[in-house]
This record gives C-alpha cells, sequence and structure tokens, in this order.
C-alpha cells in the first residue's frame, strides 16, 4: 500500500473503481465480525416474513467498505475524520457493489481531503458517503 | 397500520397520536454508558479486516500503528467499526455495569404499534482520536429525533435518530455517531 500526498491531490480526481461481490457468506460473515446478529443479516426465512425477499447487507459493513475503499487509495498514513454514509438499494446476495469515488474538496489548514463515495449495485446506489481523510 | 392516512379510521387515527405523543416524550432522553464486552483486541480486528478485504497494516502492524498514535506493540482498530465494540453480540445484553434500560427507549413503543420491521438509513461518524489495541470503549446515546409518520418504499414507518458518543478508559471522546433507523410496517403483505 502506497501512501497518497496531499499536494498530490486534486479536486476532482476520481479513485480506481472497486467490485465487491456480494455473498451470503460476505453478509453473515461481516455482520458477525461487526457483532449485528440482527436476523435479517443472516437469516432468509425472517428476512421475507419482514418483507424483504433475501437477507442484506448491514449498515456497520457498508460503512467499514466506505473507509477501506478510501484508506486503499489513501494508503496507511491516511487518517479517517469522518465517514458520513446514506444507504439505498439494499446489498442482496448474488449482487455486486461497484464502488468509486471523487476527491470533491481540500483543507490546506489540516491537510484533510473531502471525497464522495458511491456504491452501486444492480438495483441502484447502495450507498452514497461522504468521507474526510488527512492526509501527509 | 401500513394504510395511507386519508383512509385511516377515527380509532386508528386516535392510536397513531397517541403513539406520536409516546414518541415525543423519547426525544432528548439518554441511555448508557453501555460498555464493551471485550478490550479493543487484534483478533476481532482482524475478523473484521478480513470480511471487509481491509489490508490495511495500520490495523495490523505494530510498527505501522506506532507513528499513527498506537502505544508501542498496539494496533489501531479501523475507525469504522468504532460502532461494533459496544454492541451486544449473540446475547443481545450488554454487559454488566451498563445501563440495562432500553438503548433506544422508541423502540418498545413502535414495536407495540405493531412496526416490527427495522433498518438502519444514515451513519455519520467522526473521529477524534484512534481507537487502540488495549482501550476499552464505552458508549453513550441521547434520541435526537423522531420524524413523523412517513410513507418510504418500504413502508409506513418512523424514523428515529439517535446520537452516540464513544469514550475510552481515560474518558476522552474517541468518535461520536449520528444513526437513523426506519422502524416501519412493510409494504409488502406479510
Amino acid at each position: 500500500m502506497k501512501d497518497i500526498k496531499f499536494t498530490s491531490v486534486q479536486v476532482g480526481d476520481r479513485l480506481p473503481e472497486l467490485c465487491i461481490d456480494i455473498t451470503a457468506k460476505l453478509i453473515t460473515g461481516a455482520a458477525i465480525a461487526s457483532r449485528d446478529y440482527q436476523n435479517v443479516h443472516h437469516d432468509q426465512d425472517t428476512a421475507r416474513d419482514l418483507g424483504s425477499p433475501n437477507i442484506f447487507m448491514n449498515i456497520l459493513t457498508t460503512n467499514g467498505f466506505v473507509g477501506r475503499y478510501v484508506t486503499d487509495w489513501a494508503g496507511p498514513s491516511g487518517i479517517l475524520k469522518k465517514v458520513s454514509i446514506r444507504l439505498g438499494a439494499p446489498n442482496y446476495p448474488g449482487d455486486a457493489m461497484v464502488m468509486s469515488g471523487e476527491v470533491v474538496g481540500k483543507n490546506d489548514t489540516d491537510q484533510s481531503v473531502e471525497l464522495n463515495v458511491t456504491g452501486k449495485n444492480a438495483i441502484g446506489d447502495h450507498v452514497k458517503g461522504n468521507v474526510v481523510v488527512l492526509l501527509r | 397500520m401500513s394504510k395511507p392516512v386519508e383512509s385511516l379510521s377515527e380509532a386508528e387515527l386516535y392510536e397513531i397520536s397517541v403513539l406520536e405523543e409516546k414518541l415525543r416524550s423519547c426525544v432528548g432522553a439518554k441511555a448508557g454508558p453501555f460498555l464493551a464486552w471485550d478490550s479493543v483486541n487484534r483478533a476481532m480486528i482482524r475478523h473484521w479486516c478480513e470480511a471487509m478485504g481491509d489490508k490495511n497494516p495500520v490495523y495490523s502492524d505494530p510498527a505501522v500503528a506506532a507513528p499513527m498514535g498506537a502505544p508501542a506493540g498496539a494496533v489501531i482498530a479501523p475507525p469504522t467499526m468504532m460502532q461494533a465494540w459496544t454492541m451486544t453480540g449473540f446475547g443481545a445484553q450488554h454487559p454488566p455495569g451498563s445501563d440495562m434500560r432500553e438503548q433506544n427507549p422508541a423502540m418498545p413503543y413502535l414495536k407495540e404499534y405493531g412496526y416490527l420491521a427495522v433498518v438502519a438509513t444514515d451513519c455519520e461518524q467522526e473521529y477524534m482520536l484512534p481507537i487502540c489495541e488495549g482501550d476499552d470503549i464505552n458508549s453513550r446515546s441521547t434520541i435526537e429525533s423522531v420524524s413523523g409518520r412517513k410513507t418510504t418504499a418500504l413502508g409506513v414507518g418512523y424514523f428515529v435518530t439517535q446520537l452516540t458518543e464513544y469514550r475510552n478508559q481515560h474518558d476522552e471522546v474517541v468518535g461520536t455517531m449520528r444513526f437513523r433507523i426506519l422502524k416501519y410496517t412493510p409494504a409488502v403483505p406479510l
């Protein structure tokens, strides 16, 4: 992993896309790694009883992916200061989420960079996020 | 209670007004502290990183974590993992020493009135200090707002927004989280 320098970043820069395959294993494994035992994240029958066609990814996992997506780009010296997300189309097993991101602001005072991040699946936008990361 | 408001009977409208009065009384309600079952530890961090495919060495290598603010020999936890530390987990209970009341006092009312399904819709986290291996995290929450009755693509329900502050064992605020959930009656008939 390489560090990105604050001075080399420009507003309008786009992050390389990242495609995440959404599987039942990922949804349940990540829900449990995030200590989230809500049944809609592991139990298909209950998810259906509650009006959902299948189990779906929990918000902590989406948050984890948004953070990872930005630090994959920023490198190990990037420090996350803010991750703000809104969920839309659920991530169901069998789908894939394509993450994209763009630098929308730079603050010279604290060397922070603001990014907009989107995760799109076959249904629509799963997540829209706004992230602030400090760079060296 | 999934009908649009214009087709509700007077009795149903009255029931809604009673629920909404209860929900309004929850705004400003504080809960906590909620303690963590485990100190921040490398195994749980690794399980998280494995699932998220996160290979950032700050989360696994103390030598990389040290210049980023970790104590000697410790790794830093992914900031986005903050919420996980004080989750109830499999037993759906907070550890001893925690506030044993309902973490979100609006939820039992919504459940009682038939809004059984829940989804999280928004999460805004800010990080003030690194959360490091060995830290003991606790959280305290306040209900910031409850929406009016909303008709959404998922069904009819209410948005509840909580603001949570996370502190470490030195009583330093490590981060804050504004978390919004929709508690609803599914539009699809059960």
